[in-house]
């Protein structure tokens, strides 16, 4: 299983990589970690022209305050990064654990927060980690810097709205309170694997009251879903009384899981609605007790 | 029974020696098929089909054959100049014509029938997706039921898809009891297809040297079963045959025998008169290798109102895809499916079948469809007569009062312990207190289950097979007195070179580090089988023992006669030779060896010089292990995962060389049984395509998925030499009944468990909500590597008519933007009217045809693809001179671009 | 197709070579460095028998491109026992626990473990088990790998 050929670039700046992308006309894929692309590149599923390597790209690491209030993360910022980064586990704690999940050990040193959401991949953790929070993803190329927010963003099963001489340059992810409720969990065959069903969210509360909710699921469908009828029905509602199975259900009927011989879409459904209320009320108890 | 006196004690044998092999592999210096570099190498890479049956038409190589770095590429014609019969591994011919590449026709995918010869494999894989092929695709025959059903054969000048057939239609009799007994319980189990999947893949490295000699690098199962084979298929002499194999990761059946890409390279190499090389990559050996275990078996076992068996009836298949390493209908499920049991009567009905699938492999242990069907039969007969399980076993199963015995096949048992094994068990399990604790995890919603079974297995079975006669093992004391052990016997894992050495040590005298053993080359040592069929302790143990015993008692004479002692008075300790009361006679080993070498003057009249023995052992006819399996587990009934939560393995292998290579064999067994119950499978969908891919998709069971095994040893020195009995192939027989049992216990409350492999927490999940979760008519998912959408072929240039700057007619570079990147092909088109043809090509895929609607400068056609899932991709292209643009709809998959340039000669 | 001049240090050694783009790291160390220690065992980065170490980190040498490792210092399995075949604390680990059979995952299992060992503070064991979920062994069922990184670990995790 060897890659087909292709021309090799790694840009130093990206300016340069835009125009790498550019100049390929279609057929340039951009390289992050390459913990999902060098399989695809081995089994000839994909065969670009021409490989644009970002790793050189300083400006495309580290973590910092976006412009406009929350937290700006370089897309290639290794995920091992994201998970020891200071200001992620004090202002986005379910980014890291998120991030926790995936792979393994070798894969988080290499692999990346953009290279995952950049991608699409339906039962991956940060592209539905990002879409529960509200992130917005910054995309540069020869034409110009746009905004795609995460909901605009995945369209089906690895298929985006990043043209094929866009980059991404920065992912931005909103503030939520610090004392967010997070909620996580993650259901696999074994450890790595894709997701049989996910959930990754964070609710916030104010004068005991839920005041936000972002709450979405992965491996439940073509692309990450937001759960937004359990978000409406959660609005206003207190932690003792929870209506923890209604809301559930509402979550649930938004999914479009798929069957595959892992799993059959009945089976998501109804681990998820399971998978929902005992995530939810756990994350509450916990809250409650504290 | 002959432990027989021997000058040393068992300073060695019994005891959990570190492995000499393990300070190379530890150290990556371990020499695997991959690591054999010579000088003037080339790659090889296959050209495999992509359906599952039809016709070549042809086969255009014009463009592979370009490609810079292409040295040549062979198909069945030009390897048909030399003759290669692909044996089964016992040396005997196939039912039907297999030869290594296919010629005119393919019989399923990932059939090779082309192979390129190339300075890389990078290169070599490049010129395989230039090859253009024509195929007429006809209708495969896939599943068990497809071959018994379906008028289509898949092998030319047979009558029917059986491969093979035993056992009888209609047992009047048998049913006669079946229909009157009190109790009788039907055992239907669907098992999946499993790839052996070790970490190593297959490989081989031909250097032929002159027209006749070949050295062959091998991942094998034994160098000296390798080189006969081969020498045996191309029908050349063996003496100029020399197989090498140091190091192989693991086999398990899959490498037990050379097979028809290994033989393609050698034959290619023979030809071509340069090394080549070929590594198996991980794609082909998960989808295009043999497989093993897709099986469909009922089983029908009456039972009195006590519980005693009375008859049972088997009717059992086994899907031989369309090239098995030998036909096979598994006739072992039927010996061995009662033979530690008390039963009657026993029918029996057993058939492979030829499919359009990859061919049937071995995988460990074979016949494990017996103890699967048996032990769950008896815990469903037990849950259905309110009879305890364990009760249920001690009433039918054979102990060692009721031996000797023969079985109705013929088996004699004079030393099975499978009852005292499970006695031996349940000392270390309170079975009464874990149903307290079951009954109370019920009350708390907690669902735990303890699963047993109880086997027999046949190990080192010699009698009426030519290649698994004997063993044989050359000892050599050198002049500096260490010792060099050549044996037939071969590691893959299994640690020969350590517990032979214990033998070997123990037997002479002579400390473990100054013995070396090898088995990695056929041109030393002698025939044997190696590891196959779980008997090397037995067998390879027997040889190290009696070609010891040689040695030692000529040594002893050598000494009696140096130092004017009785022969009876020499003992050997520590590679010291002592005389009993005379401590001022010891010698060295040294001294005497350099004698017996250089000196042989003064050895005894008559004497052969040096210190060298050979034995050649024939194990007994058939050595038996039992054991019994105990473990626990819980299942989570909100979403069918389970947690298994102990296991005690109880098991007699006779007399343990290194009880740490011993547990060893049964935790991996243990764990490939595990994958097996709940993990693997590797399904054949209905076009043909196996589509676990990659190990994403075939999931081996991780670190997380085992337990800690606990072992009991209950060991009777078996009548063979030195007391052994095999052990290799045992966890993977009982290891999954063991499991399947404790979840049925643990799902008892919520309903039958439906023994349909793997059982899935989807399908636990089924059982416990009491419906179906199946799939309905959807669209599949895509596949954990999800691929791209564009039609496939070969990028073969073709010469570009010359067409009107105004018309899309001619050759086209398109690049279409899917999801996973960007993916280049190219088409030719033509327009008549206002209708489009065309065909476009790509990669490694078929060219795929198309007739569209044309409007001016504006079309639009659909395209079926199959793979990797059935899909139909809908173009809409307007063109503007030299360039093209569009959308694809690819389905659930959304939209991609597409843009094109024309292409002038 | 473009090839590029890279300088990597191998266990201690400088290395130049010119590589094609696509070369896969794994490639590189096997076939134009000599080092056969880094076994093979998928091509697509779940079976972990490539794991080497890369600028102190643990990779799966599979999933980068040799182009990709201009300027690293890479460590493989070949790099650990000492001069005299003392065995890094690691394999000897393994090897009083049995933790091999075939040898061919063995490798990446040193790898990551010495990856993980390497620092001041031996990291716990739930983190060295966690890791070796990306390791995939088809011999020994794991009992020996568990026994052997639980001793690696911290004593009180």
């Amino acid at each position: 299983m060897k890659p087909a050929p292709f021309e090799y670039v790694a840009p130093d700046t990206i300016e340069e990589a835009c125009e790498h992308l550019a100049a390929a006309g279609g057929g340039a894929t951009v390289l992050a970690g390459g913990q999902t692309l060098l399989p695809l590149l081995a089994l000839r599923m994909s065969q670009p022209f021409v490989l644009v390597d970002i790793q050189r790209i300083r400006d495309l690491v580290g973590v910092k305050p976006a412009a406009d209030g929350g937290t700006r993360i370089g897309p290639m910022t290794r995920q091992s990064a994201v998970i020891d980064d200071a200001t992620i586990a004090r202002k986005l704690p379910l980014v890291a654990t998120a991030t926790r999940h995936i792979g393994h050990h070798p894969i988080r040193n290499r692999g990346t927060i953009g290279g995952s959401i950049a991608l699409g991949e339906p039962a991956a953790e940060l592209p539905a980690t990002a879409l529960a929070l509200g992130a917005v993803v910054e995309l540069r190329s020869t034409r110009g810097t746009r905004r795609v927010a995460a909901e605009e963003l995945y369209w089906g099963p690895y298929s985006t709205a990043i043209e094929s001489d866009e980059l991404m340059t920065a992912i931005d992810f909103p503030d939520w309170p610090a004392d967010s409720i997070a909620l996580f969990r993650e259901l696999a065959p074994r450890p790595g694997d894709f997701a049989l069903v996910g959930l990754t969210g964070a609710v916030s509360v104010r004068e005991g009251r839920i005041a936000r909710a972002g709450l979405a699921w992965f491996g439940m469908g073509p692309t990450p879903i937001r759960a937004r009828q359990a978000e409406a029905a959660l609005l206003g509602q207190t932690l003792d009384k929870l209506e923890v199975g209604e809301v559930a259900e509402l979550a649930v009927r938004e999914t479009a899981p798929f069957d595959d011989h892992h799993a059959s879409a009945e089976y998501r459904r109804t681990v998820g609605r399971r998978l929902f209320a005992r995530t939810l009320n756990e994350a509450v108890s916990v809250r409650r007790s504290a | 029974m002959t432990v027989a006196a021997h000058s040393g004690e068992s300073r060695y044998i019994g005891k959990r020696l570190p492995r000499s092999e393990d300070g190379r592999l530890l150290t990556g210096r371990g020499t695997y098929v991959d690591d054999i570099d010579l000088p003037g190498m080339l790659h090889v890479a296959f050209v495999r089909s992509p359906i599952a049956r039809g016709e070549i038409r042809s086969i255009d190589l014009s463009a592979a054959l370009d490609l810079p770095g292409v040295h040549a590429i062979y198909t069945a014609k030009e390897l048909a100049q030399l003759k290669v019969d692909m044996l089964s591994f016992f040396l005997g011919a196939p039912a039907i014509a297999i030869a290594p590449l296919a010629a005119e026709r393919v019989a399923y995918v990932g059939d090779p029938f082309a192979m390129v010869v190339a300075q890389d494999r990078y290169v070599a894989e490049d010129a395989a997706g230039l090859v253009l092929v024509d195929y007429a695709e006809e209708e495969p025959v896939i599943t068990l039921s497809d071959a018994k059903s379906s008028s289509t054969i898949v092998h030319g000048g047979t009558d029917s898809n059986v491969a093979v057939g035993m056992g009888e239609e209609d047992n009047e009799e048998l049913e006669e009891l079946l229909a009157h007994a009190p109790h009788v319980i039907t055992n239907t189990i669907t098992h999946q297809r499993i790839a052996q999947a070790p970490i190593e893949t297959r490989g081989v490295v031909v250097a032929p040297q002159g027209s006749d000699e070949l050295t062959i690098y091998i991942s094998c199962q034994s160098p000296q079963m390798a080189a006969r084979y081969i020498a045996t298929a191309f029908g050349l002499p063996q003496t100029g045959i020399r197989v090498i194999a140091k190091d192989v990761g693991g086999s398990f059946g899959l490498k037990v025998q050379p097979w028809r890409e290994e033989m393609a390279v050698i034959a290619a190499g023979r030809l071509c008169g340069r090394p080549l090389k070929w590594i198996e990559d991980r794609l082909e050996n998960l989808t295009a290798s043999n497989h093993a275990r897709e099986q469909e078996i009922t089983v029908r076992t009456a039972f009195d109102e006590n519980g005693l068996l009375l008859a049972s009836h088997c009717d059992y298949s086994i899907n031989n895809g369309a090239y098995p390493q030998g036909a096979d209908c598994n006739i072992a499920v039927a010996i061995f499916m009662w033979a530690a049991y008390k039963l009657p009567s026993f029918g029996f009905q057993a058939r492979g079948f030829y499919t359009n699938t990859p061919g049937l492999g071995a995988y460990r242990g074979p016949w494990a469809m017996e103890t699967l069907v048996r032990e769950t039969s008896l815990d469903i007969a037990a849950r259905k007569l309110g009879i305890d399980p364990i009760e249920i076993r001690r009433r039918n199963i054979v102990h060692r009062a009721d031996q000797p015995r023969t079985t109705p096949f013929g088996i004699v048992l004079e030393d099975i312990t499978p009852a005292e094994c499970l006695e031996a068990l349940l000392e270390k399990l309170d079975v009464a207190a874990f149903r307290e604790e079951q009954a109370a995890a019920r009350k708390q919603g907690r669902y735990l289950g303890l699963g047993i079974a109880a086997y027999i297995e046949p190990t080192a079975g010699s009698s009426g097979i030519a290649v698994l006669a004997s063993d044989v093992a050359q000892l050599r004391i050198e002049p500096t007195g260490k010792v060099t052990a050549v044996l037939s016997t071969h590691s893959q894992g299994h640690g020969t070179q350590t517990t032979m050495a214990q033998v070997i040590a123990d037997k002479l005298g002579v400390a473990f580090e100054d013995v070396s053993v090898y088995e990695d080359d056929s041109s030393r040592g002698g025939f044997g089988a190696g590891a196959s069929g779980s008997r090397q302790a037995v067998a390879g143990g027997g040889a190290s023992i009696k070609a010891a015993e040689l040695l030692a008692d000529k040594l002893k004479r050598i000494a009696a006669h140096l130092l004017n002692a009785e022969p009876t008075s020499v003992h050997i300790a520590d590679g010291m030779v002592h005389i009993a009361g005379a401590p001022e006679k010891t010698k060295s080993l040294r001294e005497i060896a350099e004698i017996a070498y250089g000196d042989p003057e003064r050895l005894p009249a008559g004497m052969e010089a040096g210190l060298e023995a050979q034995y050649r052992y024939r194990p007994p006819p058939i050595t038996l292990t039992s054991a019994a399996h105990a473990c626990i587990v819980e299942v989570d009934t909100d979403t069918g995962f389970l947690k298994i939560m102990r296991w005690i393995s109880s098991e007699d292998c006779g007399v343990m060389i290194n009880p740490a290579v011993v547990e060893g064999q049964i935790a991996g067994g243990l764990a490939q049984a595990i994958g097996t119950v709940l993990l693997e499978a590797q399904p054949i969908d209905a076009r043909g395509n196996p589509t676990a891919a990659t190990f994403k998709d075939y999931m081996l069971p991780t670190i997380f998925d085992v337990p800690d095994f606990e072992f009991v040893h209950a060991n009777t020195p078996s009548q063979a030499e030195g007391g052994f009995r095999g052990v290799g192939e045992g966890g993977c027989i009982v290891g999954p009944p063991t499991l399947v049992n404790a979840i049925a216990d643990a799902l008892a409350p919520f309903g039958q468990l439906t023994l349909d492999l793997p059982l899935t927490p989807t399908k636990l999940l089924e059982v416990i909500e009491g419906r179906s979760l199946a799939p309905q008519a959807h669209v599949a998912a895509p596949s954990s590597m999800p691929a791209p959408l564009a039609a496939a072929a070969v990028v073969t240039p073709e010469p570009v008519r010359a067409a009107a700057p105004s018309s899309i007619d001619g050759m086209w570079k398109l690049v279409l933007a899917t999801p996973l990147g960007p993916q280049t092909f190219t088409g030719r088109f033509a327009t008549q009217g206002d209708v489009i043809i065309g065909t476009l090509y790509s990669g490694d895929l078929d060219p795929a045809s198309f007739e569209g609607k044309m409007l001016g400068n504006h079309c639009q056609w659909d395209l079926k693809v199959t793979k990797p899932i059935s899909i139909t991709l809908k173009y809409n292209v307007w063109f503007e001179g030299e360039k093209l643009h569009g959308k694809v709809k690819m389905g659930i998959f959304g939209n991609a671009k597409l843009i094109g340039e024309r292409m002038h000669e | 197709m473009s090839t590029h001049s890279i300088r990597v240090v191998i266990n201690g050694r400088a290395h130049s070579a010119s590589v094609e783009g696509r070369l896969t790291l794994s490639d590189f160390l096997r076939t134009d460095a000599g080092f056969t220690g880094v076994h093979v065992g998928c091509e697509h980065g779940v079976c972990g028998a490539c794991t080497v170490i890369v600028d102190g980190e643990a990779v799966r040498a599979c999933l980068m491109l040799a182009v990709q490792a201009d300027g690293c210092q890479i460590t493989t399995v070949e790099g650990l026992a000492a001069p005299d075949g003392t065995l890094h604390p690691v394999q000897q680990a393994l090897r009083d626990e049995h933790g091999l059979q075939c040898g061919f995952c063995t490798p990446g299992v040193v790898m990551t473990l010495v990856a993980l060992t390497r620092g001041p503070k031996r990291p716990s064991r739930d983190v060295l088990l966690e890791s070796l979920s990306g390791h995939l062994c088809r011999c020994t069922g794991y009992q020996g790998i568990r026994r052997a990184a639980i001793k690696l670990a911290a004593e009180d995790a």
